[in-house]
Parts: C-alpha cells; sequence; structure tokens
C-alpha cells in the first residue's frame, strides 16, 4: 500500500503549487482558484493523518477538520467572488495589481 | 499492487493539472484544470476508503464551488475582452522561489520527519456512523457556528455584489 | 450597640452621599437632613454610652473587626475598638457636630454651594468618627486624610476668593508633611510587629519587641502625624490661616475635633510613646506651642485669628499634659476646651452674621447692647477658656497643672506663664469685642442680635462649658453611670480619684485672676488703642509679634529659594530630558522612520502576500535550524 508520507508529499506539492498561483497571477479569479488549491492540499493532510493513524480506533476528528475545510471555502469563495464583482464594477478590472490604494 | 500503480498515476496526473491550474494562459482553461484537481484529490480520498468526504469533495467543490467560479468569470468577462493580457504579475520569478522554497520545506519535513504513533502503512476505513457522531456529538457546537458563519457569509455576499442604483 | 459603633459613622457617611448626590434638588438642600444625621448620630450615641457602661470594665475595650483581605499568611482585619478615650471623642464629636450643623442653618443661609457644605460636614463627620473608631493604623491613616480632605474642601468653600484657596492649599500641604511622617511610623510599626491593630502594638511594645533606637525613631514619626494635624510647633501655620473657612467649619473641625486628632493619637498611643522614651519631646513640643502661640494671640486683630492662635495655644498645653504622662489631663483638657472653644467660635459666628461679616476688632466693640446673648454666652466661654472657678476649664487646667507639678518647678512657671496668657488674651478679645463704645458707628448701627437658630447652640454649648468640668468628680461622674470621675474612666495605668488640691486652686485662680485683670485694665479703655501704645513703645517687637514670629516668612523663603529652586531643576530637568529628548524625541525618530519606510508599502496585494509566504518559509527553516 502507499504510505502515508506519499501523501504528504503530494499535499506539500499542491500547496506551493498554490501559493505560487496567489503570488504570480494577475487576476483576482485566479488568486482565488489557487486559495482553493492551497486549502484542497491542506483538507488532504488531515485526511491523510486522520486514515493512518491507530489502527482501528474510532476517531475520525481529521476527517471532521475536512468537512469544516470544505464549509469554510465555500463560504470563503462565496464572499471573496463578490467583492471580486464589485472590484470589476468599480474600477472595471479584476486585477489585483492594479488596487493599490492599501497605501500612504 | 493495482492500487499502488493507479495511485501513482493519479498522483501525477494530480500535480499536473495542478500546475496547470497555476500556469494556464487563458482563465477558462485554469478553471477546467481546477475541476479537474479538485476531482483527482476526491479520488485520492477514495484511495484513503473514507468516500464520505470524496462524495462531499466532488459534490461541492466540484459542483457548487467551479460552477460559482466559473459564473464569476463570466460576470467579469475574463478572457472574452479582445486584447490578451499578461496573466502572470511582475513578481512572478520571486513568487516562484518563495513557492519552490517552501515545496522543498515542506517535502523535506513530510519526509524526515518520524510521525508519531502506531502509523502502519495502511489506510484504516473510517466508517460514516463514527463521523456522524463526531461531528454531531463532539463537534456540535463548531458545526452549529459553521453553519451561522455560511448564512453570514451568504447575506454579506449578497449585500456586497448588489447593484446599487447611485453607481 | 457598642460593638456596632461603626453605625456612628456610617449614618453621616450614608447622608453624605445622598447629599452630594441630590443635595441641590433636595426640598432647603438638603439641610434638614444634615441636623437630622446630627441628631440621630447624637442619640444613637448615648446608646453606644449606655450599653458601653453596661457592659462593664471587664469587657472593655469592645472589639468588632472583620477579615478584610488575606494574603498569604498575613490576615489584615479591620473594624472598631471602642475603650474609654473613644468614648470620650465620640461624646465631643457627636455633640459638637450637632450644635454646629444647628448653627450653620442659620450662618450659612443664602451662601452659595449651601447643599454642598452641609454634604461635606457629614462627610467629615464621618470619617472623623471612623478615626477614633479604627482599631488600627491602616483605618485610622484612611480616616486621617479623609478628614483632611474633608478640612481643606471647607476652608476652600469660598474658593472664588484668592486667600481661601491659598489657605485650604496650605492647610492641606503643612498637614501632608506630617501625615507622611506618620505613614512612614504606621510602616515602621508592621514592619517590626507584623501587625496594624493598636492593641496588639501596644501590647508588642510592652513585651519589648522593639528595640530602644527603633522604637524611639518610630514614635518621632508618629508624632509628626500628630503634630501636623494638632497645629503644633512648627507646623502652626495653617491653622490661623485656615480661619478662611465658614466660621462653624473653625468651630467644628479647627477648634473641637479634628485638630484634636494629634491629641488623641498620643492619647492612644501613650504606653508606646512611654515605652520609647518619647514623652519629654511631647512635653517641650507642646510647652513650646503653649507659649508661642499664646505671645502671638496678642497682636491679633482678628477675632477668629485670636481663637485659632487661642486653639494652638490650648492643644499646646494637651500636649505638655500627655507629655508629662497624664492621660487623663490632656483628654480632660481636650474634652472641656471642644465645648467652651466650639462656643466661643460659634460666638464669633454670630458676631460676624450680626455685624454683617465684620470681624476686625478695630471696627466692633460695645456689642454687648446689641448682642445680649451673644455677648453672654461669649462671656461664659472666655472665663471658662480663662479658667474661672468652677468652669469647665479651670478644672481641666488644674489637671495639668497638676500633672506638671511633677516634671520640676521650670516647666511648671512656664506653663503657669502660659495659663496668664491665656487669661490675658482672653480678656482683649472680650472686652475689645464686646465692651466700651462702639469703634464704628456705621457697623454698630447695622448690628443686631442673631435668630434663635444660631443662639440656642450657643446656649447649650455655654451650658455645657459650665459642667463639663464636673465630670472630674467621682460623685458627679458615678451618677451619670461612670465609674467614678474622668481620671478613673480614662487613664494610662490606674485610676486615680479626684481630690481638690487647694493650694493649686488658690495658685490656678491667681494665674486666672493676674490674666484676666491684667488684660481688662489694659484694654478696659474703648478710646485708646493699647496695642498702639505698644507698637509705639517696642515697635520692633510689636511687629515681630504680629508677623507670628516670622514663620510664615521663614516657610514663604523656603519655599521660594529652596522647593521651587529645586522644582525649577526638576523641571529644567524634565522639560529638556524627559519632554524634548525622551517623549517628544521617539515620537519625532518614529514620524521619522515612517516617513522613510513608507515606501516599503506599496498598497498591491500581491506584494504583502509575498512578503507573508517569504516570511513563513523562512520563519520555519529557522525553526527547523534552531529546533535540530
Amino acid at each position: 500500500m502507499v504510505p502515508m508520507e506519499n501523501y504528504l508529499v503530494l499535499s506539500g506539492i499542491i500547496f506551493s503549487l498554490g501559493v505560487y498561483g496567489v503570488l504570480a497571477r494577475r487576476n483576482a479569479v485566479l488568486v482565488l482558484m489557487s486559495v482553493e488549491l492551497m486549502l484542497n492540499a491542506v483538507s488532504l493532510n488531515f485526511v491523510a493523518f486522520s486514515a493512518y493513524r491507530i489502527p482501528s480506533s474510532a476517531d475520525a476528528t481529521g476527517i471532521i477538520f475536512a468537512v469544516f475545510v470544505i464549509a469554510v471555502a465555500a463560504a470563503e469563495v462565496g464572499l471573496a467572488l463578490a467583492i471580486v464583482i464589485r472590484l470589476f464594477r468599480n474600477r472595471s478590472t479584476a486585477n489585483v495589481d492594479e488596487a493599490a490604494t492599501m497605501r500612504w | 499492487m493495482t492500487t499502488e500503480v493507479l495511485w501513482w498515476i493519479f498522483a501525477v496526473a494530480i500535480v499536473a493539472v495542478s500546475a496547470g491550474v497555476v500556469f494556464a494562459r487563458t482563465v477558462i482553461h485554469s478553471a477546467i484544470f481546477l475541476i479537474l484537481s479538485l476531482a483527482g484529490v476526491g479520488a485520492m480520498y477514495l484511495f484513503l476508503t473514507i468516500e464520505f468526504i470524496a462524495l462531499v469533495q466532488f459534490l461541492i467543490y466540484g459542483g457548487a464551488v467551479t460552477v460559482l467560479i466559473l459564473l464569476a468569470l463570466m460576470l467579469t468577462r475574463m478572457g472574452i475582452a479582445g486584447r490578451p493580457e499578461p496573466t502572470t504579475g511582475v513578481q512572478a520569478p520571486f513568487g516562484a522561489l518563495v513557492a519552490a522554497g517552501l515545496m522543498a520545506t515542506l517535502i523535506g519535513v513530510a519526509v524526515a520527519t518520524a510521525w508519531p504513533g502506531n502509523l502502519g502503512d495502511t489506510a484504516v476505513a473510517v466508517s460514516i456512523e463514527t463521523i456522524g457522531e463526531e461531528l454531531f456529538e463532539d463537534f456540535g457546537a463548531p458545526f452549529m457556528i459553521t453553519a451561522a458563519l455560511l448564512l453570514v457569509a451568504f447575506i454579506g455576499a449578497i449585500v456586497i455584489a448588489r447593484q446599487e442604483d447611485e453607481d | 450597640m457598642a460593638e456596632h459603633a461603626w453605625i456612628l459613622a456610617a449614618v453621616p457617611g450614608i447622608a453624605f452621599i445622598v447629599m452630594a448626590a441630590l443635595g441641590r434638588n433636595l426640598p432647603r438642600q438638603g439641610d434638614w437632613l444634615a441636623v437630622l444625621c446630627a441628631t440621630s448620630i447624637f442619640g444613637l450615641f448615648f446608646a453606644v454610652l449606655a450599653n458601653f457602661l453596661n457592659l462593664g470594665e471587664a469587657a472593655w475595650p469592645v472589639l468588632n473587626s472583620i477579615e478584610w483581605t488575606a494574603i498569604g499568611d498575613f490576615h489584615l482585619r479591620m473594624g472598631i475598638a471602642v475603650d474609654q478615650i473613644t468614648i470620650v471623642m465620640l461624646a465631643v464629636i457627636t455633640t459638637v457636630a450637632l450644635m454646629v450643623n444647628i448653627f450653620s442653618v442659620g450662618y450659612m443661609k443664602g451662601e452659595p454651594r449651601y447643599w454642598w457644605y452641609f454634604a461635606v460636614l457629614q462627610l467629615f463627620v464621618a470619617s472623623m468618627l471612623m478615626l477614633v473608631l479604627a482599631d488600627n493604623l491602616l483605618l485610622l491613616y484612611v480616616a486621617w486624610e479623609l478628614v483632611g480632605l474633608s478640612s481643606f474642601l471647607l476652608i476652600g468653600h469660598y474658593w472664588e476668593r484668592r486667600s481661601a484657596v491659598e489657605a485650604a492649599k496650605k492647610a492641606f500641604i503643612t498637614t501632608r508633611v506630617g501625615d507622611v511622617g506618620l505613614l512612614i511610623g504606621i510602616i515602621l510599626f508592621w514592619e517590626a510587629t507584623g501587625t496594624f491593630n493598636i492593641l496588639d502594638i501596644i501590647h508588642y511594645v510592652e513585651e519589648g519587641a522593639i528595640g530602644d533606637t527603633r522604637l524611639f525613631v518610630t514614635m518621632m514619626f508618629i508624632l509628626l502625624g500628630a503634630m501636623g494635624k494638632s497645629a503644633q510647633l512648627p507646623f502652626h501655620v495653617w491653622l490661623p490661616d485656615a480661619m478662611e473657612g465658614p466660621t462653624p467649619v473653625s468651630a467644628l473641625i479647627h477648634a473641637a475635633t479634628m485638630v484634636v486628632a494629634g491629641v488623641y493619637l498620643v492619647a492612644r498611643m501613650l504606653p508606646v510613646f512611654e515605652a520609647a522614651g518619647a514623652l519629654d519631646v511631647v512635653l517641650v513640643i507642646g510647652l513650646l506651642t503653649a507659649l508661642f502661640s499664646g505671645v502671638v494671640a496678642f497682636a491679633q486683630t482678628d477675632i477668629k485669628k485670636v481663637l485659632a492662635y487661642s486653639t494652638v495655644s490650648q492643644l499646646g498645653f494637651m500636649f505638655v499634659a500627655l507629655g508629662a504622662g497624664y492621660a487623663s489631663a490632656g483628654m480632660f483638657h481636650l474634652f472641656t476646651h471642644a465645648f467652651f472653644k466650639a462656643l466661643l467660635f460659634l460666638g464669633a459666628g454670630s458676631v460676624i452674621i450680626g455685624t454683617h461679616h465684620h470681624q476686625e476688632m478695630g471696627q466692633l466693640g460695645g456689642l454687648w447692647r446689641k448682642m445680649p446673648i451673644t455677648a453672654g454666652t461669649f462671656l461664659i466661654g472666655s472665663l471658662a477658656l480663662a479658667g474661672l472657678f468652677p468652669l469647665a476649664g479651670f478644672w481641666s487646667k488644674d489637671e495639668i497643672l497638676h500633672a506638671v507639678e511633677g516634671q520640676g518647678t521650670f516647666f511648671f512657671f512656664l506653663i503657669s506663664i502660659a495659663a496668664i496668657m491665656t487669661a490675658f488674651y482672653t480678656a482683649r478679645l472680650f472686652v475689645r469685642t464686646f465692651l466700651g463704645k462702639p469703634r464704628d458707628e456705621e457697623v454698630a448701627s447695622h448690628t443686631r442680635e442673631t435668630g434663635p437658630v444660631m443662639t440656642l447652640p450657643l446656649v447649650f454649648l455655654a451650658f455645657m462649658s459650665i459642667v463639663a468640668g464636673f465630670f472630674i468628680f467621682h460623685d458627679f461622674g458615678s451618677a451619670f453611670g461612670f465609674p467614678g470621675g474622668f481620671s478613673e474612666f480614662v487613664f494610662l495605668h490606674y485610676p486615680h480619684a479626684f481630690h481638690v488640691d487647694w493650694g493649686l486652686v488658690g495658685l490656678s485662680t491667681a494665674l486666672f485672676v493676674i490674666g484676666t485683670f491684667g488684660g481688662a485694665w489694659f484694654y478696659w479703655n474703648g478710646r485708646l488703642d493699647r496695642s498702639t501704645v505698644m507698637a509705639e513703645w517696642q515697635p520692633k517687637v510689636y511687629e515681630m509679634v504680629q508677623r507670628k514670629f516670622y514663620f510664615d516668612d521663614l516657610y514663604q523663603f523656603l519655599i521660594d529659594r529652596v522647593v521651587l529652586g529645586f522644582s525649577y531643576l526638576v523641571s529644567w530637568f524634565d522639560r529638556f530630558a524627559v519632554n524634548d529628548t525622551g517623549v517628544d524625541g521617539s515620537a519625532t525618530m518614529t514620524g521619522y522612520a515612517g516617513f522613510l519606510l513608507k515606501h516599503l508599502q506599496t498598497g498591491r496585494v500581491p506584494n504583502y502576500a509575498m512578503a507573508i509566504a517569504a516570511g513563513v518559509v523562512a520563519l520555519t527553516l529557522l525553526s527547523l535550524a534552531v529546533g535540530s
């Protein structure tokens, strides 16, 4: 069978790709997609730990975490997209590096 | 043996489509790659024999969230505009550097750490009853708070995205 | 009831809160509430007294305390202790407070902040009662400061007047110097014995728990507090200035109660003073004060100032008695003095109201025709102060003379001089105010007797000034249920019955006659101002006396040169080193750094995200490097 480390490495790769997307992409929707990747990587990590922990245990904490991550991600995506739409309507762009008002 | 081969195929595919999400030239392609990536992670949950989470992943991520993202893409007319814009910013090289450093760190830690506890090579099946009991008993309060959070986010999204007559 | 004597302090305390909150809106601005409160504590005092006497000597002192807080092994208990000294103080405070409250209704009529005056008066009564009931030094100190605060507020009642503000400030600061000494003394006691309880401290000291030198130093600090409050030399300067306050306040606070707090404290701690060998210090300070202020009182022209110096002088007498080791003599003089000095001050207040705010003796004279009741009661008070047989002052002065007899001829001679001076300036005050012909016809034409709300307290206090001295007799005390005369009730080591020493009575009467008739003869003629004669005959001496032996000038000089010079240095340091360099400097540096560093802020979200991610990676690597 596949050892747990494989899942961890896979999750690490997906997470790093997501980080790159957040840092590199200009379009707000693309940034959001990258965030989704990162969240997924984290979920995968939780579930992997949960599945490989002490055998025959009735503990499902890691899985519960994944459930909550998914729920929060849904909320986050809904709000973030609303903000993107608002940004686009006000500035006619969805590029994050053109919204530069957060400074002196 | 078959499972392992299948796992490796899926793993490579997930890495490939995830890279596609962050490297694709057009937004629509990225979105399609995201759907594939999410589905792949769902498949990983199946490998871990936790069907419940896999199902949730397919339904909520693969269904609802991606539909929402596509909708946002349509509303902001991305990729439909005639002039092709560069989709990566000026700090992309630095981002790549940071992400590479992070990846190296994460992989190093995942491999090098001696994980505690009696961790066998085999995934343990967790029954859906256990999940249900935990979710509604031990985690009853966070569950309800999350429900409230979803409601608030829902209302907030409506308020923020609403078309105002004044504008 | 005696163990619940704290109610006495609680009643005026609650009255203060009610009046401070609602006073302005109450009918008649709440003066009825003040009188009601004073009457009820007057009544409650008798309940306490009856219960105290019923319990009998074996049950004294009556104690009642609660645990206030416990820190580790240290248990702080707060409570009350009612013993003979406390009972005497309670009698004085409740009686004079009632009289002053009633008198004030007439005196303060139409004055600004009428309600606030009565509210603070209740605060004062509450804290003064707390002071004498306290069973530990910590509670006593709290009350000690509270009476100081009430005194400050009342002296500065007419704060529109600059002199009143200055006087209030002076009183507060001067007594504060002594209070710091008291606090140091309390801390030293606590360090040595681990307790604040007065009875425990006395017990420890009698067992010899504190070394001689250390005990003496501690008692000097405690004495400093007592001297500040009781206006002993050289802290006496605040009391005459405190006359800026309304006159009933002078009667209550600056004659009968607060200023005797120092006497009370010394009497309460007298066994400790004795053990420390500090009694001689008390004696000398008291004697110097009595003589000094007796002399200064000659040259004062303001009625209230004369009375103020007289008060300082009489407080000196009390210190002398305590210094001689006679708690009963000191407390007895405190007891009688409270009545006749309150009477004299209220009489002065009556004069001030009757003449429409004239209190310079140069403008008065011949008032007895216009104000017979005030003049009559004032005469009784004056004679009691001067020591006419058999008024109250005679018996208490007799006790003091008796006490000093054992201290050697020299002290006895000096205290006799002080007694003559008392009679002399009292005669001068009375003669120049009430007898002779009016010096200012216009003032005289407006003068009329004050109403019953003011004269009734005068009559009552005059009555007390006559009878209070009889408490010294065994039979008189027994008739009221006391174990005997005053000196059999309040004593240091053992009770002693009072026996009339006819030799001493003769001497005392002689002193009275010399002083009074000397003064009366000297000032009888209303037309000729003998103090002017004095001023022409020995102008330098007269000026020195009138300027109070330059004490105020000396203090002013010290404040101007030393204190202000030092504070100028401190303020320079504060302005340049602390403010400009430290506070403003760091602010300017921060601002300048911000000006430079603001360019790091691009306002672009990806940059920030980048910084966060890079930081996370760096921190993870760092923790790995450090952790392994």
